[in-house]
């Protein structure tokens, strides 16, 4: 075997020595007899390099093969046949949860953000936009007796200002049909409810002196 | 198909999705968890086709038995009591059904065994010619692949029960306990054929060596 008698000894105990499968006592002994062998030191090395060339040499031959269907195929053997509707839907269900609970509850938090702000926007767009999407209510009016063109200032309870531009011939007789007033501004509400300036025909009504409504 | 009583699924009982350790995962397919299985496949595969490649030096057949392999153990999933690990009964499973087609094979030789109370003789190779020749250096890496190749010529040589021991130890770096208790054998027995095993393989790596070295022209270094 070897030219030292002891390493007859001590060979054997050199693959669990690398393994590290030796206990303390036994492995303090190969140490010691390594430090004054070289034969064994060069052997210990030597199953070193081979153990590493054997790993290297599986993973190489492993590294080959494409193992992306390996898993389908194994299933496709081992699946029973298939559950009812309802059943596999519960287990798909309950997989989902299990697997991806944590993708499951951020796309339900997600939808129910979206849900909450989305809904409430949309519906908001629904609703009239300006001056029609509020409703104003007239306080005052406020004439101006000696312009030609006759400006009517009104006044919205929420501060708002209403201004009628009314002809002043209008006023004086004229056919509010010959000149149609200029409305600068004007308010849904009072073009359905209010009176126009534009058709006020009778010469007889006076303008509004002002004041409060 | 195999007919397998775990088909009933248990969604009130299924344990914490992050507790995925095997025997977790066992209890999962066990329940119905048909993902949990493939979970199992997709950690093993790489490990139990290589201990079959190792062992039948056929990449088809390693292919096809590492398949069966893991059909058998869903099959008999029930029977794995969980006293040891389920990788040691997986490559158990494993490197019997290598044995069975290696002897479907024949080739004689394969039959052959050491003498496990007999010392090896080491001196028919050449001492410290691997580790010197390739040292602790990884960058050493076109000998390292050459000799890498070459050891797999050299696993066949050894006999298959060495083979299966040496495989499972390097690749998932078992411990001898473990390899024990997969293989069914005593401790010392698995000291002994993993010494044989190693001492054949350096034996056949060190002849190649000087092979290489008396072609090449380069003395010892």
């Amino acid at each position: 075997m070897a030219g030292n008698p002891a390493c007859e000894r001590f060979v054997p105990m050199l693959s669990p020595y690398v393994d590290g499968e030796l206990t303390p006592a036994e492995r303090v002994n190969v140490e010691r007899h390594l430090s004054a062998c070289r034969d064994c030191t060069g052997r210990a090395a030597d199953l070193r390099a081979e153990s590493g060339l054997l790993r290297v040499g599986l993973d190489m031959a492993v590294d080959d093969v494409d193992f992306k269907d390996f898993a389908q195929k194994v299933m496709a053997r081992v699946t029973p046949e298939k559950p009812p509707l309802l059943e596999r839907l519960k287990l798909s269900l309950s997989e989902m949860f299990l697997y991806q609970r944590t993708a499951m509850v951020s796309s339900l938090a997600t939808a129910a953000v979206l849900a909450l702000v989305g809904v409430p926007l949309l519906m908001s767009e629904r609703a009239p936009v300006g001056y029609a999407g509020e409703r104003m209510t007239v306080k005052a009016i406020q004439p101006y007796q000696d312009a030609r063109v006759a400006p009517v200032v009104m006044e919205t309870d929420n501060g708002g200002t209403i201004i009628w531009l009314v002809d002043d011939e209008v006023q004086n007789g004229a056919s509010p049909s010959d000149e149609d007033d200029e409305l600068q501004e004007d308010v849904g509400g009072l073009r359905n409810g209010g009176r126009q300036p534009g058709r006020k025909p009778k010469t007889d009504v006076e303008r509004p002196s002002g004041g409060p409504l | 198909m195999v007919e397998s009583p775990r088909c009933r699924p248990a969604c009130g009982t299924l344990p914490h999705p992050l507790a995925t350790d095997d025997l977790t995962l066992v209890k999962r397919v066990r329940s119905g968890d048909q993902r949990a299985f493939k979970l199992l496949v997709e950690r093993y595969q790489r490990k139990v086709y290589a201990v079959a490649l190792g062992m039948l030096k056929d990449k088809e057949e390693a292919m096809d038995v590492s398949q069966e392999a893991f059909v058998k153990v869903y099959k008999y999933l029930d029977h794995f009591k969980g006293d040891s690990s389920f990788y040691t009964w997986l490559y158990r499973i494993t490197v019997n059904i290598c044995i069975d087609v290696l002897r479907k094979r024949g080739g004689g030789g394969e039959a052959v065994e050491f003498d496990e109370t007999q010392a090896m003789d080491l001196s028919e190779a050449r001492i410290g010619a691997l580790g010197s020749r390739l040292g602790t250096n990884p960058q050493k890496s076109a000998l390292r692949r050459e000799l890498a190749e070459k050891i797999q010529e050299a696993l066949g040589t050894v006999p298959e029960k060495h083979r299966a021991i040496l495989l499972l130890r390097e690749i998932e770096g078992m411990s001898y306990e473990d390899l024990a208790r997969t293989l069914d054998i005593p401790k010392g027995t698995v000291m002994s054929r993993l010494f044989h095993a190693r001492a054949k393989v350096q034996k056949i790596l060190s002849e190649y060596l000087e092979l290489d070295e008396a072609k090449s022209g380069v003395g010892n270094e």
